[in-house]
């Protein structure tokens, strides 16, 4: 079936599968921060943002992002030019083996959009359904705060 | 991925259309809210889905000093809605912020939880024990309360119909929840939602609901009957306690075991008696 | 952003990931990410049956499903005993596994595979092969295994390698110094503590995954999530019977291994579809898969009896091991060793000891290599033990660990007599910062006011426990690592290492290490790592090897390069060598002043005179294994009512020698004490009573989220290894061992309950605290 959508601020026109699942369609557009931890919406690691909020794209199916904003990793910043967001993850060492990564980072934007000022417990709170294997979650906290602040400083976009 | 096993997908434009694509499957289609469930695990018999999150049916809306609830409304939006937070004594804000975690709250819709009704679930219980109307349009428009269609085949109906609307009538003074998780982001082993009513020094209403026993959530009326009419305090708390773990239905699955789930509801019911009683004073 | 170019010494510096940029981009760095045109997709068929022989497959119906184009069983595939398990060579796993059995040992053993044009297909082709099983009685614990007549798993008579099939043991390891019996029974206090860790699971978030394809010259590229890319080469080869010389392996970024992906699993499997259909194949367990058909930690029963003076000086130290290798033996000797040699050295004053122990077959998921490798389960039963033995003693648990702990210039018996399923290497320790350790870690958590104070907040009581551990760095005797450092024109190098980082951030580490000697910043030094055509040889990255062992590697090939640096700069500035020094990217005389950059040597030695390529290639090979240090100290809050168990917060104080770079050495800490507090309160396989897991996904076996993590305090505490490249020792798995004593033990200075069964779930707390009719 037709499906057009936004994705990281360009429209797509496509023919899907109706039974596609996001996650899959994403990948195969190219979209490789799109992880699959688990294919059972339990991790995260397939989170991406729909008209702003964070989903997981393994419990959608493609048509339902008809006409919708959909954001990944990939659009919000680059390696030569990554957002603030990514680089406080750099600078915090929140990243080990970086799969949970994008989904992490995704949660943590989310946040991010709708308060300057979290505390401790609601950046823990906020990612509390992606899980991370490697790093014990202390630096990934540290990063989003450190993001938060840089954002109050205006250092945001 | 795999594919599911989807052929077909809809965006019903109103809950007609809804039921006459439903009944042009002849049970071959579903109705998709959120997809928390649907998708999950899809049933291999469904060939069609027929998305309902664009029929206006997501909305928060304050009704007779009780809340109307639109069956596509997300947890999320609940949470964020104005009428939400207050409601209850707080109640809705402290529950279902412990479901699952925000994305899955961003998707997941007060109806879908409703129909799934999963044994281990809070919401559930958090309705049963609210006393919630759920309001639907099938053959005809129907309604109903949560609690007596879990009595039924509950199921079936809504692979005919579609849930409207849950109506979350008025209380006068406050509810609390208790669950009790493996992890912070987990299903309940047990959980327990209370609510209270004083008149001075009396109670005047209680409500008294524990599911994932591994049952779904139930009331438990004679732990009501024995607290209406009484002063509020830790001894009542107590006696209701014992009551609880000397009466409830419990039983084993592999999350937890029966002995430690009847005690334990013992305990959940006491202290969510113990905050709703609380609450309701401030 | 620009990279920021880092001045200074490298070392100890919290320099930039190497491949951070990239990775929080969202770059196709992983194994998947890669899209080959025309692949197929391989899946496999797991054995509904714990214990089953293959009476007959029919994969007639699944030959007609479109898209199908090979499928694999036991009638079609070559039958070659190997193990899985990714060690060097030759491996002391017995070879007990063949790709495709006439037997199938667990639920989700392996039946058959088939590769096709899509998901669906595959699928449908698994659905439709007919097995016909005769089934035979299972074992599901190590109890039946043992059992006089118990069914023997492994009946085939090709096996190699198994210590008594007849009898289900896997291997056994029994090692007596002294008399410890008779020293037991005659201390003045004695302890015992018995204690059980259940199956449980690494859940690394990327899931195994692999694929295999041909290049342009038709050899077979196998492009794998592991941490042993140059043993699947060697394995794979010798399994799909293919010259190792047409076989590329090739180690992308890693979505976390944690010693799963230390088994090659999946590897063989995708190389023989590909060579059958002559199409690339990309497999990939589900998350299911992961669970039940990947690796498991060994489930344990340690029993630990200490005999002491009265005080408290160890007189007597006893272990007793029965260890579930489950279906296969991977690993299964190796582990046991680990949970002796690495524990009881610890408490080296001991005159006798006795370790013994069993791993037995059952039909159950295979264990393996897992993070702590044995010695996070001896370590549980272990300072369990102690504590009891301090109470015994009326004394502080801190001060018995310090009476009692090895110090620098001592040595073990243990170290000599238990090695890698064989005999050990004796060594003596020369650095160790364990006193430090327990100082800062008690003095951070407030041992002397919280401890044994019971403070109540409602229905939770507040406790304090405490642990010690130990593990090592490589394996002495087996282990080795080699290191290519090429200085280019410019002036920049490139270093290739076989080394695997799998998100330990080792690239970086390494690059630090190489920065450090030639004397330039991090960024100047780009890593190449894991490409059995292109980089040097290493065994891998496991049992905490990389920074000492391929850090020794390529510090060595540094040198030699500088030397090669500075004889070029000699020539070129009409000098000695020995006059000179290299800082900062500039060959500096002390004589003259003159001075020369790298880019000048890097274009002279290539383009102008005496022209040569500066280079090196270095080898390391373990001859020991400096332990690293840590003491864990940790506050719980325990609802007496519920059994809930909240772990309030947790410090760890830790001896890697030098950190490399430090927050790199914090997240090692961070992430292995959150697993550890995984194993101590809520991980575990479940079985129904047919041998099926119950819970093969996130959903039921959780693994801690965000909100269980407490803020983990980590402390490096330095000490100077000397033998250690600018001398670091390992951190990577040492942080796993503390977690399950300490939390036990601070569970028990809270409410009085010994919890010595993992993990310790609401229930088996609120039992332990007294009888729930
Ligand atoms: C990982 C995870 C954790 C969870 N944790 C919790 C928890 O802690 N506590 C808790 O209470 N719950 C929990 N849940 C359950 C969750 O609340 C429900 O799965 C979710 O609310 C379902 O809503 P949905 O909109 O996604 O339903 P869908 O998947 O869209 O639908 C579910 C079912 O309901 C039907 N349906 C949906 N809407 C309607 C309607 N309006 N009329 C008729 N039929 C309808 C669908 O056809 C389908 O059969 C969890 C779920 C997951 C996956
Ligand atoms: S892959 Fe979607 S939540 Fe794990
Ligand atoms: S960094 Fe590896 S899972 Fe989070």
């Amino acid at each position: 079936m037709k499906l057009s959508f936004e994705l990281n601020g360009i429209e797509h026109y496509l023919d899907v599968e109706p039974g596609e699942p996001l996650l899959s369609l994403l990948r195969r557009l190219g979209m490789k921060s799109v992880k699959e931890g688990c294919g059972t919406g339990d991790c995260g690691a397939c989170t991406v943002l729909l008209d702003g909020r964070a989903v997981r794209s393994c419990l959608m199916v493609a048509p339902q992002v008809q006409g919708k904003r959909v954001m990944t990793l990939d659009g919000l910043g680059t390696v030569n030019d990554p957002h603030p967001l990514q680089e406080a993850f750099l600078e915090c060492g929140a990243v080990q083996c970086g799969f949970c990564t994008p989904g992490m980072i995704l949660v943590a934007y989310e946040l991010l959009t709708r308060t300057s000022d979290p505390t401790p417990d609601d950046v823990r709170n906020a990612i509390a359904g992606n899980l991370c294997r490697c790093t014990g979650y202390v630096k990934i906290v540290d990063a989003v705060l450190r993001a938060a602040e840089w954002k109050r400083e205006g250092r945001w976009r | 991925m795999r594919l599911t096993g989807i052929r077909r997908f809809h965006f019903a434009r109103d809950a007609e259309e809804a039921l006459s694509l439903l009944a042009a499957y002849d049970g071959g289609a579903a109705l998709l809210a959120g997809g928390v469930d649907l998708l999950r695990s899809p049933r291999g018999d469904i060939e069609g889905v027929i998305d309902i999150t664009r029929i206006g049916l997501s909305y928060v809306r304050e009704s007779r000093g009780g809340l109307a609830i639109g069956a596509t409304t997300t947890l999320t939006e609940i949470l964020a809605s104005a009428a939400a937070p207050a409601y209850a004594g707080g109640l809705l804000a402290s529950a279902l912020s412990q479901v699952a975690a925000p994305p899955l709250r961003n998707m997941a819709t007060l109806g879908g939880a409703l129909v799934s009704a999963h044994p281990w679930a809070d919401i559930p219980t958090v309705l049963v024990a609210l006393g919630a109307e759920v309001r639907w349009q099938g053959e005809k428009v129907g309604k109903a309360p949560v609690e007596e269609l879990y009595g039924t085949a509950f199921r079936g109906l809504f692979r005919r119909a579609v849930a409207l609307e849950v109506v979350l009538p008025p209380w006068e003074g406050a509810f609390a929840h208790e669950k009790i998780s493996r992890t912070r982001y987990d299903i309940a082993l047990l959980n327990a939602c209370c609510g209270l009513g004083l008149d001075g020094e009396e109670i005047r209403w209680a409500r008294v609901a524990v599911g994932a026993r591994p049952n779904r959530g139930e009331r438990l009326p004679w732990a009501e009957e024995a607290l209406i009419g009484r002063k509020p305090g830790g001894e009542l708390w107590n006696e209701v306690q014992r009551l609880v773990e000397s009466r409830v239905e419990v039983g084993d699955d592999r999350r937890a075991g029966a002995a430690w789930r009847r005690r334990t509801a013992g305990v959940l019911v006491r202290r969510a008696l113990a905050r709703a009683a609380q609450r309701g004073e401030t | 952003m620009a990279v920021e170019t880092q001045q200074g010494g490298a070392v100890g510096q919290s320099v930039r990931k190497v491949d951070g940029p990239s990775l929080v981009a969202g770059k196709p760095l992983f194994t998947l990410d890669l899209d080959i045109p025309g692949s197929l997709v391989g899946a496999i068929l797991p054995s509904p049956h714990a214990h089953a022989r293959i009476v007959s497959v029919d994969t007639s119906a699944a030959e007609q499903v479109p898209g199908v184009r090979a499928i694999l069983h036991h009638g079609n595939v070559p039958r070659v005993p190997y193990t899985t398990a990714g060690q060097g060579w030759p491996e002391p796993s017995p070879y007990d596994t063949v790709l495709f059995d006439t037997k199938v040992r667990f639920v989700g053993d392996r039946v058959a595979a088939v590769a096709a044009e899509t998901e669906d297909a595959a699928a449908e082709a698994l659905a439709r092969i007919r097995v016909e099983y005769e089934l035979l009685p299972p074992i599901l614990s190590p109890e039946e295994a043992l059992a006089p007549g118990a069914p023997i798993i492994h009946d085939e008579p090709d096996a190699e390698g198994i210590y008594d099939a007849s009898h289900n043991i896997a291997a056994a390891v029994d090692i007596p110094i002294g008399d410890a019996a008779a020293a037991l029974a005659a201390a003045p206090v004695t302890a015992e503590a018995t204690c059980e860790i259940p199956y449980s699971q690494h859940a690394t978030i990327e899931p195994h995954c692999v694929i295999a394809y041909f290049d342009d010259a038709g050899r077979l590229v196998v492009r794998t999530s592991t941490q042993v890319p140059f043993h699947v080469r060697r394995i794979v080869a010798r399994v799909v019977g293919l010259d190792p010389a047409r076989i590329r392996v090739v180690k992308p970024r890693i979505g976390g291994g944690f010693g799963s992906k230390q088994e090659v699993l999946l590897e063989p499997v995708a190389a023989l579809l590909a060579l059958r259909t002559g199409r690339p194949v990309r497999m990939a367990y589900t998350r299911q898969e992961v669970f039940v058909a990947s690796r498991t930690r060994h489930p344990m029963k340690v029993t630990v009896r200490l005999g002491a003076t009265k005080d408290g000086a160890l007189h007597a130290l006893e272990m007793d091991v029965l260890s579930n290798t489950g279906a296969y033996g991977a690993h299964a000797l190796t582990v046991l060793s680990n949970v002796g040699s690495k524990t009881l050295p610890l408490y080296n004053k001991a005159p006798h000891v006795h370790f013994h122990g069993r791993a037995v077959y059952t039909n159950l998921p295979v264990a393996g290599a897992y993070r702590g490798y044995g010695a996070t389960q001896g370590y549980f039963a272990l300072e369990v033990a102690m504590d009891k033995l301090a109470e015994k003693l009326g004394l502080d648990p801190v001060e018995l660990r310090r009476r009692n702990y090895i110090r620098v210039g001592e040595t073990s018996p243990i170290f000599e007599k238990i090695g890698e399923g064989r005999e050990g290497t004796a060594q003596i320790v020369r650095s160790c910062a364990l006193e430090e350790c327990l100082r800062i870690g008690a003095e951070r958590i407030g041992w002397r006011e919280k401890r044994g104070q019971r403070r109540e907040e409602g229905p939770w009581v507040h406790g304090l426990g405490m642990a010690c551990a130990m593990q090592g760095s490589g394996i002495t005797g087996v282990d080795m690592a080699a290191a290519t450092l090429v200085m280019q024109d410019d002036g920049s190098f490139r270093l290739l290492v076989g080394a695997t980082d799998l998100g330990t951030g080792s690239d970086t580490i390494l690059a630090q290490i190489a920065a450090q000697e030639l004397g330039v910043p991090v960024d100047r030094v780009l890593v190449y790592s894991s490409d059995t055509d292109f980089t040097p040889f290493d065994t891998g990255a496991y049992a905490s090897s990389t920074t000492y062992v391929s850090g020794n590697a390529v510090l060595r090939a540094a040198s030699d390069v500088r030397a090669q640096i500075l004889d070029v700069a000699a020539a070129a500035l009409g000098e000695r060598a020995s006059a000179l020094e290299l800082a900062a990217g500039v060959v500096r005389s002390r004589k003259s002043g003159k001075s020369l950059t790298l880019s000048e040597i890097g274009h002279r030695a290539t383009y102008v005179t005496d022209q040569r390529q500066i280079a090196a290639t270095a080898s390391f090979a373990c001859p020991e294994s400096p332990p690293p240090f840590a003491a864990f100290f940790c506050e719980v809050a325990v609802d007496r009512e519920t059994g809930v168990v909240r772990v309030e917060r947790f410090v760890v104080a830790a001896d890697c020698g030098v950190a490399i770079h430090p927050q790199a050495a914090e997240g090692q800490l961070e992430g292995a004490v959150l697993q550890g507090i995984g194993h101590a309160l809520c991980e575990e396989m479940l079985f129904s009573p047919r041998g099926r897991c119950l819970n093969a996904g996130f959903f039921d076996y959780k693994i801690p989220s965000s909100l269980d993590a407490p803020a983990i305090e980590a402390i490096l505490v330095p000490s100077e290894e000397p033998t250690g490249p600018w001398g670091a020792k390992s951190i990577s798995e040492v942080g796993i061992n503390g977690p399950l004593p300490a939390i036990s033990n601070a569970i028990y200075d809270a409410v009085g309950a010994r919890m010595v069964r993992a993990p310790f779930t609401p229930e088996r707390v609120r039992f332990a605290l007294g009888v729930i009719p």
